[in-house]
């Protein structure tokens, strides 16, 4: 049968399709155990984790900018909140 | 570069190397859907349901894959188990399953899925298996059915009636056997089974009027 790590590894390629990666993230995690030894999951995985690691930065920086922006109002510094 | 336009790149990077990645693992998830929408099938089929209609769609989709070089042997091989699961389950008496029982032997006779993990072993005449090997290897299959991980969640109430499902839609007598027990578990453990043991009757009764028949 069909077992759920093979089910997670499919949903996993499908979410990646989807360009849904945090949901691929999931699944991949799911699937691991069964598919340790197999590089091409293993490749799709840690690529998949760094992408969302950089998201995760980008957005980051940008909240930051944001701040910067709203603080140095018509070039006149305001109070930092 | 700004530290976030850096980050940017590498983004866009990693994103179009996941969307290529993806493209060349196509024929994989094809696979993968097809052998997953059997597996449900199959799954079906033991909770005794009729699946006539989804096995001749699975068929219609997926022949002219079946056939090409891209299936490897692993994949043809669970394949071939879950059409021999399935095919115990088909009633031969209606036409369409008889039909389909058919297609799933040409298969096994054109050699397009080799090697089942279902071995029939001969045994010599000599080598006669006396009641308590056969007591033992059934316990041993029913511990099989019961261990695939599909039952792991469900209350046993739940798995029970799954079981007689499976006992009046298919000939293996085991799984009379497995409710039998589980009845006389769930009894002894203070549970109302009289509609279960109403149930097991019934599909026995049944079976043997069928025998007669």
């Amino acid at each position: 049968m069909w077992t759920n790590e093979e089910q997670a590894y499919y949903k996993a390629l499908l979410a990646l399709k989807g360009r849904d990666y945090k949901k691929a993230g999931k699944y991949f995690l799911i699937a691991e155990n069964h598919f340790a030894e197999n590089p091409d999951f293993r490749i799709l995985k840690d690529v998949t984790e760094l992408l969302l690691d950089v998201k995760e930065r980008i957005s980051r920086e940008e909240s930051e900018k944001i701040e910067i922006e709203e603080i140095i109002n018509y070039g006149q510094e305001a109070d930092i909140r | 570069l700004s530290r976030l336009t850096t980050l940017k790149n590498l983004e866009h990077i990693l994103e179009n190397f996941l969307s290529r990645a993806v493209e060349t693992e196509e024929p994989l998830m094809e696979n993968m859907k097809m052998m997953g929408s059997l597996d449900e099938i199959a799954r079906e089929s033991l909770k005794g349901r009729f699946i006539n209609n989804r096995l001749g769609d699975w068929f219609g989709r997926y022949r002219a894959v079946l056939e090409s070089p891209r299936v490897g042997e692993k994949e043809m091989t669970h394949i071939a188990n879950l059409l021999t699961t399935i095919k115990s389950g088909l009633d031969g008496s209606i036409p369409e399953s008889a039909k389909l029982a058919r297609e799933i032997d040409q298969w096994h006779g054109k050699g397009m899925i080799p090697k089942r993990k279902l071995v029939l072993k001969i045994r010599s005449p000599e080598e006669t298996e006396n009641l308590t090997e056969k007591f033992l290897n059934l316990s041993r299959k029913e511990l099989e059915y019961l261990g695939s991980g599909e039952f792991g969640s469900m209350h046993l109430l739940s798995v029970l009636d799954d079981v007689l499902k499976s006992a009046e839609a298919k000939e293996d007598r085991m799984y009379l056997h497995m409710a039998a027990s589980m009845i006389y578990f769930l009894k002894s453990n203070g549970y109302k089974v009289g509609p279960f043991v109403k149930r097991l009757k019934d599909i026995e009764n049944h079976k043997l009027q069928v025998n007669v028949d």
